[in-house]
């Protein structure tokens, strides 16, 4: 019998619902979100998805976030045609004012950084001797370094490390003539002889506590 | 006009695949006569109030709520986005396209015809679950006409790039293969895998399906209409296309499989009057304020005795504690969501492969398709934008709204601007249509990959065209299985079919009889 109630009282309220919902084919507007859309592709808190391979963000140094924005808002980061992820990135930030950069900025510094879980296993003593040409700029400990533009690295997914590493290797990132920071990273990363040595060294980092 | 493809090399060819024997001897399936095909019969345990969170308003969640809650449950579903359905979505006057980094609203005229299906479009025959709701629901369904013999076909290859109807290549390709595959009956080793009988009747079945005279040769047919006269006059045949200038077009396996019914795109399909979304509300005006609209998850977390949620409301985080819950959020959106699902769960989530598409619409000024004798069906263009949907709906009306691009794999749209987008459907649907510039009004288009909560299409499991591997067998069987008895995975991701309803709506069908399993097994 209680069944049967609520059947009736469910299709009652849908005669109801009908005719002021239904005709006007939409619920609601769109949340007014702005343009802070990253969580969508970069998760929960900005902490990265390995099935978007859109990386992490939380504790991303503001300095270091704002200038991709505009690289990929200018088409300095994101037009190489094989940067697969990066054509990805750049229509979102195509349309980014210099306001929403600064409101984005502002926000992904509101996430607490948890470094990311390792997922891959490579040799990390052989790792640690190719960091040290990494550790000039980046800091012994990954830490990053402002002054010389250079990212912290440690607690970043592992597999967008390696995604960037094999596009400055192709040239695929960093080969625009006004990506100043991008050229020298793509110089850098021909130290890395190959997937096994970029495997190594970003097993490497794995192991650095920012 | 080039010779055609010698009979000869045709035969070869059919060799090298195994040859023609051996095919006749593989279907041996004579006597099978499938049942028809029919929803399931939901029929669960009344409850007395146990409590489901259901993540996500697509067909799956949907349908999960609606039988639950007929059954006597508390459900409660979340939903990202500021409106249900997932992909399918229906796009008219005010309609918010919440794509990121294009936001669109719709500005078409306000008028019930004028809708576009931007995801699901189509209904076979077959898919008795979403028939069953339609019925259920009172959505009003109407045919949907998916092929048109006078629609055009299009390729820069062939005819000069200009189009030809669809029923004069069809009819011509008909026509050829049967001629081809008449003569091929007079070879030894196919006497003698058919009698007398079945010969002969395997021949008049040819020489009707390819319009054959009686040598057994293709020499045109009216089928394809007339040259001239037809009604008042006797009609005369038009040219025939040559086999070699059709074969220049890749676009053969469109034109002609269209009918297959069994893939779910027959020539008879259905749609709901005024658009798919009907069916979207139906369920959703029912379920009332059982759905939180704005509400992303932002944790799941599957315990002893139940499921507890978290997600975000007007920008405070919240708890949904449930008894069981009931998750349709695309596997990709997922894999950007903490939980504490078993490895091999996250596994096999993180394997499935957001699919690609796109589409793209404009209002017509005017019905000009009707103009060139096309009332509904798809013309095929070889070119990125691949089809083009006429109305099949309130003929002869002022208006109509054309799909002026449907790529179902393709994701070229993602990395274009709206006016980058326009102007690629515009460019080549004007080789079709020459007044198509001029009849477009206030174009919309639709990158389901940038899709805000959607971020793609149709789930892709198998990564080889061969088929499914053992190994992504057995990851699918994983996440059929719910996690410790409490979170169910549903929608099409969750199905050997993806990109369809029915899938979607079986997926929620097969969690809901194993919930009803463990409740009925559960100590009273």
């Amino acid at each position: 019998m209680k069944k049967l109630m609520t059947v009736t009282t469910l299709f009652i309220s849908a005669l109801c619902n009908i005719a002021s919902q239904a005709a006007e084919g939409d619920v609601g507007v769109a949340a007014d979100m702005g343009d802070r859309y990253c969580t969508t592709c970069h998760g929960v808190d900005g902490l990265g998805n390995i099935a978007i391979e859109a990386p992490r963000l939380a504790g991303m140094e503001a300095w270091y976030l704002k200038r991709q924005l505009e690289n990929f808002r200018a088409g300095i980061r994101g037009t190489h045609g094989e940067d697969i992820q990066g054509i990805a990135m750049r229509p979102m930030a195509a349309k980014l004012s210099d306001e929403s950069i600064a409101d984005i900025v502002d926000w992904v510094g509101d996430w607490d950084f948890v470094p990311a879980e390792a997922t891959v296993d490579g040799n990390v003593n052989q790792g640690r001797t190719a960091f040290q040409s990494c550790a000039a700029c980046h800091g012994a400990n990954a830490e990053g370094n402002e002054a010389l533009g250079a990212p912290a690295l440690a607690g970043q997914n592992d597999w967008y490390m390696i995604t960037q590493l094999r596009n400055f290797r192709a040239g695929f990132r960093g080969s625009h003539q006004e990506d100043t920071y991008g050229s020298q990273m793509l110089t850098m990363s021909k130290t890395l002889r190959d997937e096994q040595a970029i495997i190594n060294v970003v097993s490497y980092i794995n192991t650095l506590q920012k | 006009m080039t010779n055609p493809v010698s009979r000869r090399e045709f035969l070869n060819l059919l060799g090298a695949y195994g040859g023609t024997s051996a095919v006749l001897q593989a279907g041996t399936a004579l006597g099978f006569m499938p049942g028809n095909s029919q929803a399931a019969e939901i029929s669960l345990q009344a409850s007395t109030g146990k409590k489901v969170a259901i993540l996500g308003t697509g067909i799956s969640a949907l349908t999960t709520a609606w039988e639950l809650t007929k059954a006597g449950y508390d459900c409660t579903l979340l939903e990202a986005s500021h409106r249900p359905g997932g992909r399918m979505f229906t796009v008219r006057a005010g309609t918010v396209i919440d794509e990121i980094g294009n936001y669109q609203r719709c500005e078409w005229d306000d008028d019930p015809h004028l809708y576009f299906n931007a995801g699901a479009a189509r209904i076979p025959s077959i898919h008795s679950s979403v028939l069953k709701y339609c019925k259920e629901l009172e959505v009003e369904l109407q045919v949907f006409v998916n092929e048109s013999k006078t629609a055009w076909v299009q390729d820069d290859a062939m005819n000069g790039g200009k189009p030809v109807r669809n029923t004069d290549y069809s009819s011509s390709m008909q026509g050829f293969v049967s001629e081809m595959l008449a003569k091929s009956l007079g070879k030894e080793e196919l006497d003698s895998s058919l009698t007398e009988s079945e010969s002969e009747t395997l021949l008049g079945m040819l020489r009707s399906f390819g319009d054959l005279n009686e040598d057994m040769l293709y020499k045109g047919t009216v089928r394809a209409g007339y040259g001239s006269g037809g009604f008042l006059d006797h009609g005369t045949k038009r040219d025939v296309i040559a086999l070699r200038d059709l074969l220049k077009t890749r676009l053969a396996g469109n034109v002609m499989v269209t009918t297959q019914e069994g893939t779910g795109s027959g020539p008879l399909l259905m749609q709901p009057v005024g658009g798919m979304d009907r069916i979207i509300y139906a369920f959703a005006n029912r379920l009332g304020d059982r759905i939180k609209f704005r509400s992303p998850v932002t944790e799941v977390m599957v315990t002893d005795d139940g499921v507890e949620v978290a997600y975000e409301r007007n920008g405070v985080t919240e708890v949904l504690k449930a008894d069981y819950c009931f998750n349709c959020i695309p596997s990709h959106l997922m894999s950007g969501i903490p939980n504490n699902f078993p490895a091999e769960y996250s596994e096999a989530l993180n394997y499935i492969r957001r699919g690609k598409a796109y589409k793209a619409a404009f209002q017509a000024k005017e019905r000009f398709w009707e103009k060139e004798n096309i009332y509904g069906g798809i013309t095929w263009v070889n070119a990125p934008t691949q089809q083009i949907w006429y109305p099949p709906h309130n003929i002869h009306g002022k208006k109509g709204v054309v799909l002026a691009a449907y790529n179902f794999g393709g994701a070229n749209y993602t990395e274009m601007s709206q006016e980058d987008r326009i102007e690629d459907f515009l460019k080549h649907g004007e080789k079709v249509h020459p007044n198509y510039r001029e009849m477009a009004e206030k174009p919309i288009t639709i990158a389901w990959h940038r899709m805000n909560h959607m971020l793609g299409c149709a789930p892709r499991w198998a990564r080889n065209r061969g088929g499914w591997s053992d190994k992504e067998e057995q990851m699918y069987e994983t996440l059929r299985q719910p996690v410790n008895g409490r979170h169910y995975l549903i929608g099409d991701q969750s199905t050997q079919h993806s990109a369809w309803m029915e899938s979607a709506i079986q997926s929620a069908h097969y969690a809901l009889a194993d919930l009803d399993q463990r409740v009925r097994s559960e100590p009273a």
